[in-house]
């Protein structure tokens, strides 16, 4: 077990699967020498040279378009998008081609390929490079989205995704880069499609996604202390698949749930959550389902006004607290 | 004074405490209603014997216990002579009482009311008259389920244990019953020993239990329910008397016979006397108190029907205390007793069944008036039915099913010849335990009923 960064273990996911499969590479912008902007990608290069560990141009639409090709001829790619708010120019290759491509083709040409990015504000960067765009990325048919909000998950959870036979997109937190955990030594894979109840609780559900998971757990930990609330936390960790069953067992459990969510209040990821447990959780709910999100509006650059929209800890206490009556 | 699990009625052996009217410091006038009781038989509501304060309440709501079992400890004047004690205990008592009712959802969180309504000016406006209402609201909410919040899984929660909302106090915003108080609340019934809730057995209605419409819903239903079904929870009467009469069944060899009267005569009765009556007494004048006029009369001289079996004798009752089978509003069948009825005479016979019954629908029956019968009449008529074959209540060894009464071309016989005559006709159906008596003997009864039926000058026994 070694304590490793969010940003360390992203690069040693990469590097165990670079180094189990030889058809891995992985392109994006400034992740050869440079270690990528976020030193998300350290090492690489040097380890596994400029033949798998290439640069591209500034033009992120060459980065999908030449992963989709490598998938295509036998390759399988890791593609880095450096911040998710860029999907905005890469969506017809990866909406309208690569997600329907196993299906257009009759299953003759699936495209084994990962798309990592930077997702999510906290550090400053305004309306263009701070989104939380998970659920632009959810509501393509297709694609499979995860989210990890720990090392040792973003690690095990990227070599799921590169080695799952479709296209997966990886969303790592900015915010989250530099925090420290345990990482298992050797291969680590994890499973797409599983939550975690990182803290076991009885009165309320909180589903949480990325940076809103330590978040919530923070949240959790002042709602028992300070107001005997005991909040079962749930890490979503992938929206596509989603663990339905945890979370719906979870409900069951506690008769209540809170979504805390970065992205945008409306069709963020929350509410297809909440309307799953609306349907099948129903005559297990005690009170009206309660989401904790970003409003519907641009992000501020300004870190006050930053700090004020992205739900906060003392929001999530405050609204739990509120509520739970 | 020691307040006691009566005994109501010969056979029973224990009663459910359902609920106490008194808390604990609460004054109570005599005769005032205390508690009520729920027994295989019935539920009931139970005076207080004295005047005083409640002082203890020893066995709490939804807890069965023994007859004889002290309930509570009414303290009357001369105990608190006698006991110096019992005075400020009760006053301690009521000042809990009052602590306890004073709504703490807005004592302890005064900042809700502006938070949860602050949406707009008209909830703004709203809030304080909502604040007020909550300082008054009780704890325990008396509005039909209907009405008041639930949340689906409390009503989930209820429908699967035959519950009442109103008997649980809500703990959430507006005294809300919530989820935890359900559970607390069964987790309490289960402690007490009670596993089965206990259906409401007052509710003029069967408890249906599905929050469901039928057929509808998602994924999760009540236990035992297939898609487009329903539960209903057989309420305490229901499943006691449907075990007695199971047994009753296995054991009794049961005998239908049936004879076919002529009302003609009663009815003649009637129709002379019904709306002096009606002004007189209010209510309906119908066949069955002159039929059980005439049971009374017939069990005379075949009385080995009127009587219980025992092992291997027949005690024979020299008095008839006639059972009439009253059906709750199809939640459950009572048979409330009246006593001496060879004693009255058809008019009293009338006002005793009209009271019994309305004892019977309202919980009022008291221990005697459901004491163990001689013999029962089970009347069916009201819904016009042919011939019903009715269960033996052992140790009783016979019953009698009156059943409709219509209009039937009939042969009169007269010196001129034979002519057909429209008659009300209806059957008399008895059913015997053929251990007790045989055929013939039961025959000659109801031979007997027939003839006093049909001859009898009825109109005489009517002012």
């Amino acid at each position: 077990m070694a304590e490793l960064t969010y940003r360390e273990a992203v690069a040693a996911g990469i590097a165990q699967e670079m180094a189990r499969d030889e058809r891995v590479v992985f392109l994006g912008e400034d992740i050869g020498a440079a270690g990528g902007v976020f030193k998300a990608t350290v090492g690489l290069f040097e380890r596994f040279g400029p033949r798998r560990v290439r640069d591209t141009p500034i033009s992120e639409q060459a980065i999908i378009g030449a992963a989709m090709g490598a998938a295509m001829t036998g390759l399988r790619p890791i593609a880095e998008i450096m911040f998710s708010d860029f999907f905005g120019v890469c969506w017809d290759m990866i909406a309208n081609e690569i997600a329907k491509t196993r299906y257009m083709t009759n299953g003759q040409i699936s495209l084994p390929l990962v798309i990592r990015t930077a997702n999510g504000a906290g550090s400053r960067f305004g309306a263009q490079h701070s989104q939380s765009v998970e659920n632009w990325a959810m509501a393509i048919p297709g694609l499979k989205v995860v989210a990890p909000s720990t090392p040792a998950d973003v690690k095990a959870l990227i070599a799921a995704a590169v080695r799952d036979p479709d296209p997966v997109i990886v969303f790592e937190h900015k915010s989250l880069y530099a925090v420290k955990g345990e990482v298992p030594d050797g291969e680590t894979v994890d499973t797409l499609g599983s939550a975690k109840v990182l803290h076991p609780g009885k009165d309320c559900t909180i589903a949480a996604l990325a940076l809103m998971v330590p978040r919530a757990l923070e949240a959790a930990a002042r709602l028992q202390s300070e107001h005997g609330i005991s909040c079962e936390v749930i890490d979503l960790r992938s929206l596509v698949p989603l663990d339905t069953r945890t979370l719906l067992a979870s409900v069951e459990k506690t008769a209540r749930l809170y979504t805390v969510e970065e992205n945008p209040r409306l069709c963020g990821w929350g509410a297809e959550i909440a309307s799953i447990v609306a349907e099948e959780g129903f005559w297990n709910l005690d009170a009206p389902i309660c989401r904790i999100t970003t409003p519907h509006i641009p992000l501020p650059a300004a870190d006050r006004l930053e700090d004020a929209t992205i739900p906060s800890v003392d929001r999530i206490v405050e609204t739990v607290r509120r509520t739970m009556d | 004074m020691d307040i006691l699990m009566p005994q109501l009625g010969e056979t029973v052996t224990e009663g459910t405490v359902t609920n106490w009217y008194k808390q604990i410091g609460d004054a109570v006038r005599a005769d005032e209603a205390l508690f009520d009781v729920e027994t295989d038989k019935v539920a009931t509501e139970i005076p207080c014997p004295v005047s005083g304060v409640l002082a203890e309440v020893l066995v709490q709501a939804g807890q069965t216990v023994k007859v004889g079992t002290r309930l509570a400890v009414v303290s009357t004047a001369s105990d608190a002579n006698a006991s110096p004690a019992a005075a400020p205990e009760a006053a301690r008592a009521s000042a809990r009482e009052a602590a306890h009712t004073a709504t703490p959802s807005v004592a302890e969180h005064p900042e809700r009311g502006a938070q949860a309504f602050a949406h707009s000016r008209a909830h703004e406006q709203d809030a304080a008259a909502r604040a007020d209402a909550r300082a008054v609201a009780q704890s325990t909410d008396a509005r039909p389920d209907r009405e008041r919040k639930l949340s689906p899984v409390v009503r989930r929660l209820l429908a699967e244990h035959g519950l009442d909302a109103t008997a649980i106090r809500g703990s959430g915003r507006d005294g809300r019953v919530t989820r935890d108080d359900v559970q607390a609340h069964l987790a309490r019934q289960e402690a007490l020993g009670v596993m089965e809730a206990t259906a409401n057995a007052r509710s003029a209605v069967p408890q249906v239990t599905s929050p469901l419409p039928p057929g509808e819903g998602p994924g999760v239903r009540e236990a035992g329910a297939k898609p487009g079904e329903r539960v209903v929870a057989l309420n305490n009467i229901r499943r006691r008397s449907g075990a007695a009469m199971a047994r009753a069944w296995q054991v009794v060899p049961h005998v239908l016979q049936a004879v076919e009267a002529d009302y003609s005569r009663i009815e003649q009765a009637r129709r002379a006397k019904q709306a002096a009556w009606q002004a007189r007494e209010g209510f309906e004048l119908t066949y069955l108190p002159f039929l059980a006029f005439a049971v009374c009369q017939a069990l005379t001289r075949y009385d080995q029907l009127n009587a219980r079996l025992d092992a291997d004798t027949l005690i024979v009752s020299r008095r008839v205390h006639l059972g009439i089978a009253v059906d709750l509003n199809h939640d459950g069948l009572i048979v409330p007793v009246i006593r001496d009825a060879q004693d009255r005479n058809v008019a009293a016979l009338a006002r005793e069944i009209r009271r019994l019954a309305l004892s019977a629908r309202s919980s009022k029956l008291k221990p005697d008036e459901l004491s163990q019968p001689t013999y029962t009449i089970s009347n069916s008529g009201v819904f016009g039915t042919l011939i019903t074959a009715p269960i033996v209540n052992p140790p009783q060894v016979a019953i009698l099913s009156t059943d409709g009464v219509s209009k039937r071309p009939v042969v009169v016989e007269s010196p001129e010849g034979d002519s057909i005559a429209a008659r009300p006709v209806g059957v008399l159906a008895q059913t015997f335990d053929h251990r007790a008596v045989d055929g013939a003997y039961s025959a000659a009864f109801l031979k007997e009923l027939k003839r006093i039926v049909e001859t009898r000058a009825w109109i005489e026994d009517i002012v």
